[in-house]
């Protein structure tokens, strides 16, 4: 039986009939339409499908919808507008070179924000610790780890 | 990936959550925060029909609290593993908690999974259970019948099963903060840094001068359930610590207790691993 659901996704409320055994994931790509967020392994391996809820990142694939009621939900879509200049953890990722197919990208990008809000100078070893529960099959991780130190200091300079 | 069709109860209060675990067709399940439950009806492993949401039943199923004289954390079963891990208090009077926490998993599933749902599920291969095991902590249940408490390490009757009582609910953690001991949990990976544990290792060491007063050696991952080397800490306890003694500790630790093989590792291989783990971890703390 479908249950009503409200929760807020990038700034934006949303209320719709959900089916319990939906995880929110599918929920974000199919009932809403924003496929930003990928879904890889879809057994919380890969991260791909991490989200920000209430500022934290999860995983999207191992969440109910309805578990989210009330919920702020950030997505990829949710770090800048589409005309707007990139947030500087995506500019950061461009800079470093740290995606080629993209596609674990959005979950990085959210794990970085996550880690970046709660440890704004974070030395390498722990921008490796944060991101190990996402997987890239393409760039070797380093760029990736650069494009997290790139951003950590782009953004205490204060040049958002 | 769709799952089967299910019902998800986000109960206000314990009674009726209680009737809805009673579910005609046995297969209601309570819910934590859900990580480890998803994985299992993700692989099918599990097909409930109805989810009972925990997150509302009644307040005692959260918070973290400090007893006045400071000798025990109380914590609600609710509680995630990042609020413990960024529980100051805790902490400080626990180190050993945050120690492990950085072991497991990632942030993302620190964030979301419960110290409670970390208990019930009861898999041997949890980092966690063994740690409070070897802090004496107790858990308090809740069900229809009424509240009981005992022993966590009473909780493990084997893989993935306990001895809670059907409706029971892991409601507290009470965990004692006891001066002048020593801890560590060891994390014995075998194929990646972030595997699960081959052996896992709790540790709580009370020395007097060189000597050992008192220990406390839980092992987990390698044994169906957390398991108390009894046989190993007779020999430590009440001795002076050498090499040759925590050597014969470690002898003792492996032939006392059944160790499964799995794919981490033989059994021959994880005795092995236990044997040189836990001499070498003795050894540091004594230092």
């Amino acid at each position: 039986m479908k249950q009503d659901l409200t929760l807020t996704v990038n700034g934006v409320s949303y209320t719709r009939a959900v089916e319990p055994r939906v995880n929110l994931g599918d929920f974000l790509r199919h009932d809403l339409g924003l496929t930003g967020t990928h879904f890889g392994c879809e057994h919380g391996i890969c991260g791909a499908c991490t989200v920000l809820v209430d500022g934290a990142t999860l995983r999207s694939c191992l969440m109910f919808a309805v578990q989210a009621q009330g919920c702020e939900i950030t997505t990829v879509e949710g770090l800048s507008d589409a005309q707007a200049p990139l947030h500087p953890i995506q500019q950061a990722f461009r800079d470093q070179h740290a995606l080629q197919c993209g596609f674990c990208t959005p979950g990085m990008l959210l794990t970085v924000v996550e880690l970046l809000d709660e440890n704004p100078d974070p030395s390498e070893a722990e921008v490796r610790d944060a991101i190990s529960g996402n997987i890239c099959r393409c760039t070797g991780y380093q760029p990736i780890v650069d494009a997290a130190l790139q951003a950590a200091r782009t953004l205490k300079g204060g040049t958002r | 990936m769709a799952m089967a069709d299910l019902d998800i109860h986000e109960p206000g209060d314990l009674a009726e959550a209680f009737c809805l675990l009673r579910a005609p067709d046995g297969a209601a399940r309570p819910m934590g925060g859900g990580t480890a439950l998803m994985l299992m009806m993700k692989a099918q492993l599990f097909k409930p029909s109805a989810l009972v949401s925990l997150a509302k039943v009644d307040p005692r199923f959260h918070g973290v609290e400090l007893s006045a004289d400071g000798a025990s954390f109380s914590i609600g079963a609710m509680t995630t593993f990042a609020e413990l891990e960024h529980h100051a208090d805790l902490c400080a009077r626990l180190p050993v908690i945050a120690q492990t926490m950085v072991t497991l998993a990632n942030p993302r599933v620190r964030n979301v999974a419960t110290i409670g749902g970390n208990l019930a599920h009861a898999d041997p291969h949890l980092d966690l259970p063994p740690v409070w095991a070897s802090l004496d902590a107790e858990v308090s249940v809740i069900g229809p019948q009424g509240e009981r408490r005992f022993p966590v390490i009473e909780l493990f009757a084997g893989y993935y099963e306990t001895t809670l009582q059907p409706g029971e609910l892991i409601m507290r953690l009470h965990a004692p903060v006891q001066q002048g001991w020593r801890r560590r949990y060891v994390k014995v990976t075998t194929r990646s840094a972030h595997d699960w544990p081959a052996i896992g290792i709790a540790i709580g060491l009370k020395m007097q001068g060189a000597r050992c007063e008192d220990l406390r050696l839980i092992l987990s991952a390698a044994t169906d359930r957390p398991t108390r080397l009894v046989a190993a800490e007779a020999v430590v306890r009440g001795q002076a610590i050498t090499d040759d003694l925590l050597a014969a500790a470690g002898k003792a630790a492996a032939s006392e207790v059944h160790i499964e093989t799995d794919s981490r590792g033989s059994s021959d291989y994880k005795a092995h691993l236990l044997s040189v783990h836990l001499k070498r971890a003795l050894h540091d703390l004594c230092e």
